[in-house]
């Protein structure tokens, strides 16, 4: 740590490496032959440590290997595998399904290129070049592969749409190299063009309603918003009052010709929530949750340290009692009585409840990781916020909030891929999830108690598939906010 | 405000004690008492602070020197007693907090810059967020303020990459921005390397020669002897004794003084 400023985040770059347990000097490379006798083979109880573990290793790898690619029969997922993703989704209204892919990789692509372009617009701001490390390139590669993966999943069946989705994901990607060059003043907007086209996208399978044109016009309206803001820092009252006023002139205008002309042109029919199933139903829950999550636990974690009492003890009660007990619990609260306290004359889909007692779950996880990022903060920033004249609310928001999330990133994405893992628990509720889905694939007559072991892997690597990705790029994120920015 | 010219003490020492006598106080603590659970931090302190006065506090730690200035801004409540900063008496009323902070800069030890804001942006969040300055404005006035300290040339760095004594320059840039009427420093450069002890002592004098209100509190003997009008020692929550420099370091009164001085000189 620097003796200067203990409060200055680590700088992992520069900190005495480890005692290194590897042999001293810098790394040999050595030819094969003489490589193996050093390493596995350089004294009597190695050399038997390398005879053993090479024949459990090679024996697993070959009764594996075999059954992977040799026993297995993957049939039942061969034939079934648009099941697995979309369930029994209408088959007609599946062209949404690729509209939803290929809208969704062009907001990722174009999500990430605004990403790339903030951090550099950052770092020469800051004087500093920005070099885009080698890491993130490979990375990126390594995500656009991944996602082939699962649009191959998602779009199996038919040659045509998997054609359609994979150029989609090119498109994406070509779209991220173009929002890397994005130029400063310009970043906000590209964000809520990414904003507008995941909801498009997500619209355009639950159908065009009302409030698909209004979260549409929010994301326009915020463009403008950030486009008018001076980037990369809070602004004052004055210039926010003008701001917003003209943020809000283009949101109603934006909304007006949505709701009203919109409509007259196109079909705005949609397949609902009931009708969601497969993959997509887990991939879209944790989505939801996730979002809906992150400020709910936020606001508890504010709560829990307000010096309201009242405020606190609710807060600490919520989060003690969310967090003891069992998620599947409050997935059956979920299921069979939530509409005994909630006299809805229209009762909430299945799946709508869940993804509720989902979010309130996770809110207070998160509520407890942003509280320990809380902590973290030294007193010194509170009390040097106070000493210039910052509200108490000011010196929260501006000083200690932005401090305090930063350090939770890890944690905070373990805790939504937990979020994503746990989405599998919709199959006891009765929504029809994969794993649900996997039941009924083995409910077909051909493949009833065939190849269940097989079925069941392939459901493992998906969530595995999704989960690693996660995992990669939060210590993509956690990289370069730690290094970047300082 | 007029430049008083410190190269001369005694005529500044008149002029202080002649704005004194004015009555004129920018700081007034009376019968101040500050407990920390069972342990009584401040006992009965009593001091006027006039303005453009420099004061150095010193003693011992753990005397209260610190718990005292703190008592200024309400980063510490006191318990007992009057604490009012040009006119305005700190109470439990935010406002009347949030108006004595804003006439308030003070600087720390620990520097506490803001980590995740750029130089120029620790500077003037302070101006923006609470004087409602527009940006333009405030970029310039944080430049000029960063010149007055000499680091121009950091503005769009972040505070890591900085030296702990142009952090400490920073942290005085960012208290000036606030233009406030006394600058409060809790041991300012007891966190430093000695070799960048000296470019933050020299802002420091810049400032006291520009006729800003001070209060120090610092272990450098040297800037008290230089810089200060009075010399507050503390010893044990109390004020053992206050001079001038000249009195203080040459001919202190009391037993407690001498002791502290025989040890540290």
């Amino acid at each position: 740590m620097d003796p200067q400023n203990p409060y200055a985040p680590v700088d992992l770059g520069t900190e005495e490496p480890l005692p290194s347990l590897e042999p001293e000097g810098p790394r040999e490379h050595l030819p094969p032959g003489r490589w193996i006798r050093k390493r596995l083979f350089n004294n009597r109880y190695n050399s038997l440590l390398t005879i053993v573990l090479v024949t459990v290793l090679g024996f697993a790898t070959y009764r594996v290997g075999r059954f992977l690619f040799v026993t297995a029969r993957w049939d039942p997922v061969v034939t079934n595998l648009e099941n697995f993703m979309i369930g029994r989704f209408p088959r007609a209204e599946r062209w949404r399904v690729i509209a939803q892919v290929i809208l969704w990789a062009a907001t990722i692509g174009l999500g990430w290129g605004a990403a790339v372009a903030g951090a550099r617009f950052r770092a020469t701001q800051s004087g500093v070049e920005y070099l885009e490390d080698r890491s993130l390139a490979k990375l990126r590669r390594y995500w656009a592969l991944v996602a082939l993966v699962v649009v191959l999943l998602v779009t199996a069946g038919t040659l045509g749409p998997a054609v359609v989705a994979i150029c989609s994901v090119a498109a994406g990607a070509g779209l991220q190299k173009l929002g890397a060059r994005v130029p400063g003043r310009w970043i906000g907007a590209v964000w809520a063009l990414v904003g507008a086209l995941g909801v498009l996208g997500f619209q355009i399978v639950s159908g065009f309603d009302g409030l698909a044109w209004l979260w549409t016009a929010v994301f326009v309206a915020a463009g403008v918003n950030s486009m008018l803001s001076q980037r990369g820092f809070p602004d004052t009252r004055r210039e926010r009052q003008t701001r917003l006023a003209a943020a809000a002139a283009v949101f109603i205008a934006a909304y007006c010709i949505y709701a009203l002309l919109l409509p007259a042109l196109i079909e705005t029919e949609g397949v609902g929530w009931d009708n969601w199933e497969g993959f997509r139903v887990n991939l879209l829950a944790a989505a939801v949750a996730t979002v809906l999550a992150f400020p709910l636990g936020l606001l508890l974690a504010l709560a829990r340290r307000s010096g309201f009492p009242a405020l606190r003890i609710m807060a600490t009660a919520y989060i003690e009692l969310i967090r003891g007990v069992p998620l599947i619990t409050l997935l059956l609260m979920a299921q069979y009585f939530i509409g005994f306290f909630l006299n809805t004359s229209t009762p909430l889909s299945l799946v709508s409840r869940a993804l509720a007692a989902m979010t309130l779950f996770t809110a207070a996880y998160i509520a407890e990781i942003v509280r320990g990022g809380l902590q973290a903060v030294p007193n010194g920033q509170v009390e040097a916020g106070n000493a210039i004249g910052l509200s108490p609310w000011k010196t929260t928001r501006l000083i200690v909030l932005p401090q305090a999330l930063r350090a939770v990133i890890p944690a905070m994405v373990g805790q939504f891929i937990s979020l994503f893992k746990d989405t599998s628990l919709l199959y006891i509720i009765g929504v029809a999830e994969i794993l649900k889905i996997r039941e009924l694939v083995h409910a077909q007559p051909a493949f009833r108690g065939y190849g269940i072991a097989e079925t069941l892997i392939f459901v493992m690597f998906a969530f595995w598939a999704v989960s690693f990705t996660m995992s990669r790029e939060s210590q993509r994120l956690e990289r370069r906010l730690g290094v970047g920015e300082r | 405000m007029t430049n008083t010219n410190r190269e001369n003490d005694d005529q500044a020492f008149a002029d202080a004690t002649a704005m004194r006598r004015s009555g004129e106080a920018m700081i007034e603590l009376e019968g101040v008492d500050k407990f920390f659970g069972d342990f009584q931090a401040l006992k009965n302190i009593n001091m006027r602070v006039a303005k453009q006065e420099v004061i150095v506090v010193i003693g011992p730690s753990g005397s209260g020197k610190s718990t005292m200035i703190r008592c200024i801004n309400r980063l510490e409540e006191h318990d007992r007693g009057r604490v009012v900063v040009d006119g305005i008496e700190l109470s439990d009323d935010i406002r009347n907090i949030q108006e004595v902070r804003r006439e308030t800069g003070m600087v720390f030890q620990q520097f506490n810059l803001f980590p995740h804001l750029t130089v120029l942006d620790n500077v003037t969040l302070g101006p923006r967020q609470v004087r409602n300055l527009p940006k333009k404005e405030a970029d310039d006035l944080a430049m000029e303020l960063l010149t007055r300290v000499q680091i121009p040339e950091q503005a769009r760095k972040y505070p890591g990459q900085l030296s702990g004594g142009q952090q400490q320059r920073v942290a005085i840039a960012r208290s000036l921005a606030m233009n406030p009427k006394v600058m409060l420093f809790d041991e300012p450069t007891s966190a430093l390397d000695p070799e960048m002890i000296k470019e933050v002592l020299d802002v420091m004098k810049e400032l006291a020669k520009s006729g800003m209100t001070m209060l120090v509190v610092t272990h450098e003997m040297g800037f008290a002897r230089e810089v200060a009008d009075r010399v507050v020692f503390m010893a044990d929550g109390e004020i053992v004794e206050v001079g001038t420099p000249e009195h203080f370091f040459t001919n202190p009164t009391e037993d407690r003084t001498k002791l502290f001085l025989s040890q540290i000189l």
